[in-house]
């Protein structure tokens, strides 16, 4: 009943045009009725119960069998959900998908297995039983990835503490948001299901490294010094070794904590995090990641446009808000104070950029327009000072992905990547643009329609759509 | 005790700088001079050359290839390039791509005072006191409105107490204050619940509407004693009382009430005692959590004009929905209807892109903009003057590399009373 996973990559790929295109009239897919084909699911269900039933005597379908998960890694491993999951079919068709890592393809299909984008191209044939999404009108964005973000992600551990049903993710699912970063590691948006949330922890050290703390910054100079001449000592007592078997190894006890933190970023399998907005701030940072070649990502950066060319030789990455306000100090005989044209002159100069907003919680108070929400349009406003709109659309998605480390999983549209998808009813830096689903993980994590809380502004593209009732308190003028 | 302050107004943190603040006014006004501001008051005439130009005038014109001439601080004309000749002599500014839009009018902004130089919070209604005493030429404030196309904006008091005061209608121009003030007294303030019942204890809702109602029915009647006066009904020469004098312009409408109030309840009795009982054409400067339920009331009034912000949306607790402010009015039957920053608290510069918010939540584009053009014009009564690009009005307008309430355009070029005030190619600041 449902299409082998090896005949579904036989499916031509997106880039050459499709000699089987003429195919797509003849597969029938009703339209999708408020997003999900009510006979799919009922198939998919069966097939599900069915699956379950075969493989695993005993548990019930609804149980997800987390006893014989493995352990959490660092690495989120296919869980026991996800390997059920396998079986599930999503299909995107007929929207104009905006790859971020590609070209822009015009009606195609996006076909997801499990967790995972399976194919893209036209005339995919769509496995029975799959959810069927019909995008025509719409465009397609891979999720948005905010590198900063509160209030979304549970303490640790935040797959075993995340509300599943919180407000807050969900309305960062209405603005696009499915991949935040907290703590130290990266996560899904979780709604209705905290499965496979885990894009990967540990990934940013943050350190801190100001003009304002000269001791602070001698004893991280310290300890990096110790840690490496440590190294040294090590790849010394490897060359010995081999002469003298019995040479004692150096002594790695109290390489603990922060330091097994900071060796990491020696070994360059992390990534050091510093908050700077300042000239001087910054410029201490390029010192400090050029002297002990550590990978790095500033948050800030606010003034990060009067020293591109330095953040950009060391490869310094920057997390920045377009929007960012510091009046210029006009008795200070240099440039210095925010520039909108901040992230556009980073870019520009070859340094890896990602946007956050000014509020990187999702705002429920009533002032609009700074909160993770509307992450998509403080990229609006790095397309004001000068980025491209595809370079603001990589700088919350991709670039954001790969200044976490996380691109292989998440950040643009390609086959074996996470079906992390918008489906949006306009340009997604648009201001009157609202995502019309949201999928995360292959899942229909937000439906517009469905839910109640923009269902009333626009229902499909009606711009002069009737207000929502009001039950409470009646309106002055309208019947009890 | 200490006094209990706004918590979102400049003036609560500002109050101890004003010894400062006295300091250094004159040294701020003394070195304002805009470097580039160059105008037209010398009867030369500038053109303007522009992509398109959204006129909001009554017929909602929009002109693609256009020309705009302006002479002496006025818009001289507006038409198709091929249909309007430019005089010889003329300077002529290319913008071919540039879209020209009315200056964007701000209706409820405190950034006058941000030295600490205004306390609104004396008594819990203080008739008399002026914004206009705390207008700081060329401040930050002033320069980063001018970049985001503002050009016309009433400065007012807190919302601390039942009065704060007179508001002042300026233009970010300058550089005196007296190049910039368009009408003072511009507005009275008044702060209806949400703020000034935390004046004092005990200060509720009932001592607060009795204080405003009694407050404004005296001026009422000083007012009234004085038309008897004048027009000769009554021979009796009432006695100058020069608190009251301020209002008189509220009674003739020559001068707006520009109100701090919000939510359902509370705006009933705003519309209830200002509009219909005092007669006074009332402005409600927030209107926000779910107080557009009042349309029905709104409407029947007549003479009370909306503004909606800073807040965009009311998420409705018990619905789980997000409304948007300004369409749920909009949709509630206003058409007379604005959008505020209220800065500091949204950075003035931001005011297109409150208008983009009231879209996102659910209204209509050109609305929105003209919600910070013509409509707040309108609420400013200075309509035949500013709001629209029409032959005979002041030269107030940006020109902007798109759609303004679009956070991707930039607002290249801002030109109040024929000059021009920011220029983006000289020093970009938004």
């Amino acid at each position: 009943m449902i299409m082998r996973d090896a005949e579904v990559r036989r499916a031509p790929s997106p880039t050459v045009p499709s000699a089987r295109a003429g195919a797509t009239g003849p597969i029938r897919v009703m339209p999708a009725i408020g997003g999900r084909h009510p006979m799919a699911a009922l198939l998919l269900l069966c097939a599900v119960m069915l699956t379950c039933g075969a493989g695993r005597a005993g548990a019930a379908p609804w149980q997800d069998d987390a006893g014989a998960a493995p352990p959490a890694t660092e690495e989120a491993a296919p869980t026991a959900a996800a390997d059920d999951a396998a079986e599930r079919w999503l299909a995107i068709r007929g929207g104009t998908v905006h790859t971020v890592s590609g070209p822009v393809l015009r009606d195609v299909t996006i076909l997801c297995r499990g967790t995972r984008i399976a194919a893209i191209g036209r005339g995919l044939e769509i496995p029975e039983g799959a959810e069927v999404i019909d995008a025509t009108g719409h465009r397609v964005y891979p999720g948005l990835v905010a590198v900063r973000s509160s209030g979304l992600v549970g303490a640790d551990p935040p797959e075993e503490t995340t509300d599943a049903f919180s407000l807050a993710a969900v309305t960062a699912l209405a603005g696009g948001v499915t991949t935040v970063f907290s703590g130290s590691g990266a996560y899904k948006v979780a709604y209705r299901s905290i499965d496979d949330m885990v894009v990967r922890k540990d990934l940013h050290v943050p350190l801190a490294y100001g003009t304002r703390d000269p001791q602070g910054r001698r004893r991280l100079r310290e300890n990096f010094d110790r840690l490496r001449r440590h190294q040294q000592e090590v790849e010394a007592w490897e060359r010995r070794r081999r002469d003298e078997p019995d040479a004692k190894k150096p002594d790695e006890a109290w390489i603990r904590g922060d330091l097994a933190r900071y060796r990491a970023l020696l070994r360059g399998e992390a990534v050091a995090v510093f908050t700077a907005d300042r000239v001087h701030d910054l410029l201490q940072v390029v010192d400090f990641v050029e002297q002990y070649g550590i990978r790095a990502v500033v948050v800030g950066a606010t003034e990060g446009w009067i020293v591109a060319p330095e953040l950009s030789r060391a490869r310094v990455g920057v997390i920045v808000t377009p929007r960012a306000r510091q009046d210029a100090d006009d008795r200070l005989n240099r440039e210095n104070g925010s520039n909108i044209e901040n992230a556009a002159i980073l870019h520009r100069t070859g340094v890896p950029v990602a946007i956050i907003p000014s509020q990187t919680g999702v705002s429920f108070g009533g002032l609009g327009g700074r909160d993770l929400l509307h992450l998509r349009l403080e990229a609006a406003f790095g397309v004001r000072g000068g980025l491209s709109n595809d370079a603001a659309l990589r700088a919350i998605t991709l670039d954001a992905a790969r200044i976490l480390g996380i691109e292989d999983r998440v950040g643009s549209i390609e086959v074996g990547k996470d079906a992390d998808l918008i489906v949006a009813d306009g340009d997604i830096l648009h201001y009157a643009t609202h995502a019309r689903w949201t999928i995360v993980n292959g899942r229909v994590a937000y439906d517009k329609q469905a839910e109640g809380i923009f269902d009333h502004i626009r229902p499909d593209g009606d711009w002069d759509a009737p207000p929502p009732a009001d039950h409470w308190p009646r309106r002055l003028g309208m019947p009890w | 005790m200490t006094r209990p302050m706004h918590p979102t107004s400049p003036m609560g943190t500002m109050a101890r700088a004003i010894a400062m603040a006295m300091a250094l006014l004159p040294v701020v006004l003394s070195a304002a001079v805009p470097a580039h501001a160059q105008g037209s008051d010398d009867g030369t005439t500038i053109a303007f050359r522009v992509g398109k130009v959204i006129t909001m005038d009554d017929e909602e014109r929009v002109i693609n290839n256009a020309v705009v001439l302006v002479q002496n601080g006025r818009i001289t004309q507006v038409g198709r390039a091929r249909a309007v000749e430019i005089p010889a002599g003329s300077r002529v500014i290319e913008q071919p791509q540039a879209w020209l839009v009315p200056g964007l009018v701000e209706l409820h902004n405190h950034t006058a005072g941000a030295l600490g130089d205004l306390n609104d919070l004396v008594y819990l209604a203080n008739p008399g006191l002026r914004s206009l005493e705390t207008v700081v030429p060329e401040s930050p404030n002033v320069k980063r409105a001018r970049a985001g196309g503002v050009t016309t904006a009433l400065l007012i008091p807190g919302s601390g107490t039942n009065i704060t005061g007179f508001g002042t209608i300026v233009k970010f121009s300058g550089p005196t204050v007296d190049d910039m003030v368009v009408q003072s007294p511009g507005s009275l303030k008044v702060a209806q619940a949400g703020n000034p019942e935390r004046y004092w204890f005990g200060v509720g809702r009932t001592m607060m509407n009795y204080n405003t109602r009694r407050t404004l029915e005296g001026a009422k009647a000083y007012h009234d004693a004085w038309v008897r006066f004048e027009s000769g009904e009554s021979a009796e020469r009432p006695r100058f009382n020069p608190i009251y004098e301020d209002f008189r312009g509220l009674f003739t409408w020559d001068m707006i009430a520009s109100v701090h109030t919000q939510q359902y309840q509370v705006v009933m009795t705003t519309v209830d005692m200002l509009a219909n009982r005092l007669g006074l054409f009332t402005v409600l400067d927030h209107s926000t959590f779910d107080a557009w339920k009042t349309a029905p009331l709104v409407l029947e009034a007549g003479h009370v004009m909306t503004i909606c912000g800073p807040r965009a949306f009311y998420l409705d607790p018990t619905q789980r929905r997000f409304n948007g402010i300004a369409a749920r009015w909009w949709q509630g039957g206003l058409r007379d209807l604005g959008i505020n920053t209220d800065a500091p608290v949204i950075p003035q510069e931001e005011l297109s892109y409150q208008a983009a918010m009231g879209v996102y939540y659910g209204w209509k584009p050109y609305e929105a903009l003209k919600g910070i053009t013509r409509i707040g014009a309108r609420a400013l009564r200075i309509e035949s003057r500013v709001g629209s690009i029409e032959v005979g009005k002041d030269a107030d307008f940006g020109l902007w590399t798109g759609d303004p309430i679009d956070p991707r355009s930039q607002c290249l070029m801002t030109v109040i009373d024929g000059r021009v005030h920011y220029d983006a190619a000289v020093q970009r600041v938004f």
